[in-house]
């Protein structure tokens, strides 16, 4: 059964390790808000924040270029960075870009490579932990939201949305409901309506 | 000071509480959007908002830690909060005291390893005061810290106990504040069975300390459920409102 957890709530009377907790005296303790499944053994976070993992594609804006290294805010704790000699010689201060991580080095900065400019269009923040739910199950929601609104939609891990063209406002508004919408099934259905209804 | 008035009366106190009652708590979380996590408590005549920030770059960089986050907390009352002058010169001693002791009980229960080289700024903002505002401060803050995702150990809950003649009474308000013989705040973290505060103004012998602790555990126990309801209604609410449509 599911259930909304807080911090320093005990999840099962014996040690499981999972994200997000910590073991205590043989008990496990959750350390974070979230929805808890005790069937599944699966704590899902719902409020977070964004840790950088290797292979995790982000959308920022370029800051300044210091000492041959550009630095992106990535609109998290982490802040990014991409060597100029990475960079291929395309992308200025000002630049809405997609990036990869390639590493987290010791202090916490995000290294980042691959760096593609996006042009035009206009970036959203959202939750990092709605990210997930924003894409769907195999990519269903963002399938479904891209056919029904015709905007092209880049999401970053870090919580970053680019869109560009189509109904720009329908597409922000679905996601901002995703955002909002706790975890429940069925969200799939809800938001086909909604985009139904629109049309 | 005036005459020291007669605080209970009868076996009760001046509100008509007996020495283990507190007073009653209503805390709401989620208040300020623009927040990583906020709270508002109103705890008896005290009403405090405290907001969470972070975490984020640490400013100035001289004050960031390269092993893990800093807290910095800034406890401030406002000019109308209570009947002494407050707030009106920058913070005093007294604020930069409670700021301080706020601090450290966040350091001991938010895993700060995560985020090295970022600070996490937490806000408490007294908006009326009536006795036991660093209480109920933390308190407020630690649902406004959970609230924002940071990842936490414990959630912990504060309160005051002190005496007044040979009786020991639980959560002081103004009038027994200034003229009781003492006054413990406490805040502990439950889970791990720490006390991350013990502060205390007067004399308290073994026993009445033993006699206070025990009130302020019992205390913290629905304390710590009005945490846990404050934290879980937002999303309950969302949940019964889709699940209408």
């Amino acid at each position: 059964m599911q259930r909304i957890v807080v911090p320093g709530e005990r999840l099962e009377e014996k040690p499981v390790h999972l994200e997000n907790t910590i073991i205590h005296e043989n008990n496990t303790y959750s350390t974070v808000m979230g929805i808890y499944d005790n069937e599944k053994r699966n704590l899902v976070p719902l409020e977070g924040i964004w840790y950088p993992r290797h292979g995790d594609e982000v959308i920022g804006v370029v800051e300044e270029e210091k000492l041959n290294v550009f630095t992106v805010n990535l609109h998290s704790t982490y802040k990014g960075i991409i060597l100029v000699k990475y960079s291929e010689g395309d992308i200025a201060p000002g630049d809405i870009i997609e990036a990869s991580v390639k590493e987290l080095d010791k202090t916490k900065t995000v290294v980042l490579v691959r760096p593609r400019k996006l042009s035009g269009g206009k970036i959203l923040a959202v939750k990092p932990t709605k990210i997930p739910r924003i894409l769907g199950k195999g990519d269903s929601m963002i399938t479904q939201l891209t056919e029904g609104t015709k905007t092209f939609i880049k999401i970053g891990m870090n919580g970053v949305l680019w869109m560009r063209g189509g109904n720009l406002d329908l597409a922000t508004k679905v996601i901002l409901r995703i955002e909002e919408e706790p975890h429940k099934t069925g969200i799939t259905e809800r938001i086909k309506t909604m985009l139904e209804k629109s049309v | 000071m005036s005459e020291k008035p007669e605080l209970i009366i009868n076996g009760k106190r001046n509100d008509g509480r007996s020495s283990g009652d507190l007073r009653p708590i209503r805390i709401e979380s989620n208040v300020i959007k623009n927040a990583s996590g906020s709270a508002y408590i109103e705890w008896g005549k005290n009403k405090i908002i405290a907001a969470v920030y972070g975490p984020r770059e640490a400013l100035p960089k001289h004050t960031a830690d390269p092993e893990k986050a800093v807290i910095k907390c800034r406890y401030s009352m406002a000019p109308f909060s209570s009947l002494e002058e407050h707030g009106r010169s920058g913070p005093n001693r007294r604020a930069i005291e409670i700021s301080k002791v706020t601090k450290e009980v966040f350091e001991n229960v938010v895993m700060l390893q995560d985020f090295p080289g970022s600070e996490i700024n937490i806000y408490i903002e007294v908006l009326q005061s009536d006795g036991g505002t660093r209480a109920a401060g933390i308190t407020a803050a630690a649902v406004a810290m959970a609230s924002s995702g940071i990842p936490m150990t414990d959630l912990p809950y504060a309160v005051s106990a002190g005496k007044v003649g040979n009786e020991v009474i639980l959560d002081l308000d103004k009038l027994e504040d200034n003229y009781s013989d003492a006054d413990m705040p406490m805040a502990i973290a439950p889970i791990q069975n720490k006390i991350l505060l013990l502060q205390m103004d007067g004399t308290l012998s073994r026993e009445e300390i033993k006699r206070a602790v025990s009130m302020i555990l019992k205390a913290g126990e629905t304390i710590s459920k009005l945490q846990v309801a404050a934290l879980k209604k937002p999303y309950e609410e969302i949940s019964e409102r889709y699940a209408k449509e």
